[in-house]
């Protein structure tokens, strides 16, 4: 084997001009394809680490309120961000999103703005140099935006700066909607301008996070829609979506809270929401007996015993406070409920119950986070095998998972149009909620690589050809070779041995060539202007992102292509008679 | 000493018993607009947008009294022609004449792309948004004021609920008749919004409605919008105004 080795070496340098222009056109194949496929990799590391990332998050868990898309807010806060820990230990980052429609006063000129939320803490150091690569400042500090001592201190980029006419240090007055739908004025302080990396980043006004949740009226315990990001995005998104769905399964709601009649008399009761749709009133209308016949379930109907409002001295039409225990801060909740009818209480319905519709009981649920009624001995918690449980409200209202973004904006729309109550909570994957950015990334890939292949076959057609010349040029010495007992297989495996070598030498050539080129290529910066390819540069450079598994799977494939291609004419070669061989004259 | 003291009670409970109670004002507000019949107006919107021009929206609205439905067909501008917003319950629909589709949209959504929301046709009482909002010492927050040469009282109303647009506002009321002259709305950090004239009432049915309103954008100076109402009928209207199929063969 060896001495095969050694003649192809040796045979690699008696056609030195010719082997070292094949070389060539080998290595620039290899630095082509190199480079196509570390300039898709940076597209597609930009794609998902970065655009993906703010965009819809490796893994998203949306929140609605009662069906409106805007009201993103789910009131257990902490209790799912523990969820989330849990189901992900290892995730690079989880932060709210938060986007919020304005229109903004600056001297003597007024534009529409979306208020962003950013969250300096979330994510690690990586995350925070990131960030602050995005936000080239011209004036102020980026961390500026996160200086309590500033009156709501928000960054803006150098276009809207100029737009609304303010500079660092003065007041923009801005009006937009609260989390509960009134309008609100309020004050914002310029705290930095900077320079967007791309067309995207010119437009949003930065707040952070904390501030801008306090501006639109969340309370400390209410998040945002939640966006993960995670180490191995492609790998584990939609497992961890999975997961989240799995784990954020709601409970029966309920408040154990205490009530007061006439003449301040108190009772303790259980406060069971339920839902407003045509099927769960009719079920609750045929397990639940109405004092007067006549009365009907509305959606503003709440029923008291018969027997709860004889002791409480209370009648329809009345309104009765209550007090609760909250579940975070030993904090009181409170609200009101107007009764509407009575029920004669049995097994399935105790007369410490009071059945309230979702809307108020929502309402109340939601204004404070009650502590949970279930690990109340002397609350009546429903058996889920019991007649009534299925017309009884949840803490939330899980969707269902979907699998396309179409799916998804077809159960948005539904969420909307059928006015579902309570919080809808919804898990996504990036797969379904930014598809087509995914998409555009697989068609860059697809487009990157099918044009490189044909770059690089027009390349193996010259080897082929090269390798026909050198076997014809040398047929009179393989016939003297094989005439003093050079075996077949050898005379055919010189001549692979030869194009693995000229392959391989050229490969790591054009590899060296490749990372030098990258280099060189990301020293010069694109001004791409207010073009959308700009959202494709990092800082206003290419952005290569090489890995090692492709290299090596390139430089194996062109190796293969090449030995592969060598084969066919080698073997013609060492099949060739001794005696033919030497009779072969040009 | 203590006849001193009993002339600052005195005082102080004329003072008192000299204003009408605001919930009894918003009671007989909400009793004098309410209009227990079905309606059909023309109302003409004209919104004036600093450094925007002006435009002009005319639509009939329709409102039926026993199930607080509405409907409004869009007549002006002819871009705006045939579309149409339904009110059914919980439901609230824009249609579009041109694709002839029905959306569902949001009560707070913007008719016409003007400053106008869907619930703004909505037939909402006071009483159930508002209270009488009280200063320090509990007392109601009411004054004797003048618009130009009018006596009226100024008192201020604070949201019960959180479902309004503002939490504070401010009315003037005419002493002699009890119209409202002005009102003025605060957002929930004290900003004045927006201030509402109310320039001229016409009678219906022995009830007031005012008829032309100018909305002031106090938050952006140079915005303001004139609502117009025209053509105001109280006779009984068809159910089969309230219904798509009303909208669609409007279009045809």
């Amino acid at each position: 084997m060896n001495y095969l080795i050694k003649i192809s070496l040796r045979n690699l340098q008696r056609q030195k001009r010719r082997n070292v222009l094949l070389g060539v056109a080998i290595a620039f194949g290899t630095m082509v394809l190199i480079m196509a496929s570390a300039f898709s990799h940076g597209i597609s590391d930009v794609l998902f680490n970065q655009i993906v990332v703010y965009v819809a998050g490796h893994v998203s868990v949306n929140f609605s309120e009662n069906g409106n898309q805007f009201t993103q807010v789910f009131h257990d806060g902490p209790r799912a961000l523990d969820i989330i820990k849990k189901a992900v230990p290892e995730m690079r980052s989880v932060q709210e999103s938060m986007g919020i429609m304005a229109r903004a006063i600056g001297n003597a000129k007024s534009d529409n703005i979306i208020m962003i939320g950013v969250d300096l803490k979330a994510g690690d150091e990586q995350d925070a140099k990131d960030a602050e690569k995005n936000f080239k400042m011209i004036t102020g500090s980026f961390s500026d935006i996160g200086d309590t001592a500033i009156e709501n201190a928000v960054l803006l980029s150098e276009q809207k700066a100029k737009y609304l006419n303010v500079k660092k240090g003065d007041i923009l007055r801005v009006r937009y909607k609260l989390l509960n739908g009134q309008d609100q004025a309020s004050r914002l302080t310029v705290a930095g301008i900077f320079k967007p990396a791309n067309l995207f980043m010119s437009v949003p006004v930065m707040v952070e996070v904390k501030a801008l949740k306090k501006l639109l009226g969340y309370s400390p315990d209410d998040i945002a829609t939640l966006y993960l990001s995670l180490k191995k995005p492609k790998k584990d998104a939609v497992d961890v979506a999975d997961k989240i769905q799995s784990l954020m399964k709601p409970s029966l709601a309920g408040i154990y809270a205490d009530i007061t009649g006439k003449d301040s008399i108190r009772a303790r009761v259980t406060i069971l929401g339920c839902k407003s749709d045509t099927a769960s009133k009719r079920l609750l209308k045929s397990k639940i007996s109405l004092i007067d016949s006549s009365s009907e379930i509305t959606k503003e109907s709440v029923f008291i015993s018969d027997s709860l409002a004889s002791v409480l001295k209370v009648k329809p039409g009345d309104q009765i406070p209550l007090v609760y225990i909250a579940k975070y801060d030993n904090d009181k909740g409170q609200g009101y409920l107007k009764i509407s009818a009575l029920f004669k209480s049995d097994s399935v319905i105790p007369s410490n119950v009071i059945l309230v519709n979702e809307i108020d009981f929502y309402k109340v649920f939601y204004s404070k986070w009650p502590a949970d009624f279930t690990k109340i001995p002397e609350a009546f918690v429903p058996d889920s095998q019991s007649s009534i449980y299925g017309v009884l409200s949840k803490e939330w209202n899980l969707l269902p998972r979907v699998k396309t973004t179409s799916e998804m904006t077809k159960q948005q729309r539904e969420v909307g149009s059928k006015r579902i109550r309570g919080t809808s909570v919804s898990v996504q994957s990036m797969y379904e909620s930014a598809s087509a950015v995914l998409n555009l990334e697989k068609a860059l890939y697809m487009i990157t690589f099918i044009a490189v292949m044909i770059l690089f076959f027009i390349i193996l057609i010259g080897v082929v050809n090269t390798l026909r010349m050198t076997i014809r040029e040398r047929t009179r010495e393989i016939g003297t070779i094989r005439a003093i007992g050079m075996q077949k297989s050898d005379v055919k495996m010189t001549f692979v041995f030869e194009t693995f070598f000229l392959s391989l030498f050229s490969a790591l050539a054009g590899t060296v060539a490749a990372f030098a080129a990258m280099n060189v290529i990301s020293l010069f910066k694109i001004d791409a202007g207010d073009n959308p390819i700009g959202m494709l540069l990092t800082n206003g450079h290419l952005h290569f992102a090489p890995t090692a598994v492709s290299i090596i799977g390139f430089i194996i494939l062109i190796i293969a292509i090449a030995v592969a291609t060598a084969y066919f004419p080698a073997r013609k070669a060492s099949n060739l008679s001794s005696a033919e061989a030497l009779r072969h004259y040009e | 000493m203590i006849r001193e003291t009993a002339v600052i009670l005195v005082c102080g409970a004329m003072s008192l018993f000299s204003y009408p109670k605001i919930d009894k004002i918003l009671e007989d507000l909400d009793g004098r607009y309410s209009m227990v019949a079905d309606v059909k107006a023309k109302v003409e919107l004209t919104q004036q947008k600093a450094n925007q021009g002006t435009k002009k929206l005319e639509m009939t609205y329709y409102r039926s009294d026993k199930d607080k439905t509405f409907l409004i067909v869009m007549d002006a501008p002819e871009n705006e022609k045939g579309n149409g917003y339904l009110r059914m319950e919980d439901n609230f629909w824009m249609y579009r004449r041109n694709t002839r589709t029905f959306q569902h949209i949001n009560r707070d959504e913007s008719i016409g792309g003007s400053d106008a929301k869907g619930d703004d046709f909505e037939d909402k009482k006071l009483t159930e948004m508002y209270k009488a909002a009280v200063d320090s010492n509990g007392n109601e927050i009411i004054s004797d004021d003048t618009l130009g040469k009018i006596d009226v009282y100024r008192f201020e109303i604070t949201a019960k609920v959180n479902d309004v647009d503002y939490p504070k506002k401010i009315y003037w009321m005419r002493k002699d008749n009890g119209l409202i002259l002005k009102e003025a709305a605060y957002s929930q950090s004290g900003t004045l919004m927006q201030t509402a004239y109310y320039l001229k009432y016409t009678t219906i049915r022995k009830r007031q409605i005012a008829v032309k309103i100018l909305y002031v954008d106090e938050f952006e100076k140079g915005n303001k919008s004139v609502v117009e109402i025209s053509g105001i009928s109280i006779d009984d209207l068809s159910d089969d105004i309230f219904t798509k199929a009303y909208l669609e063969n409007l279009s045809k």
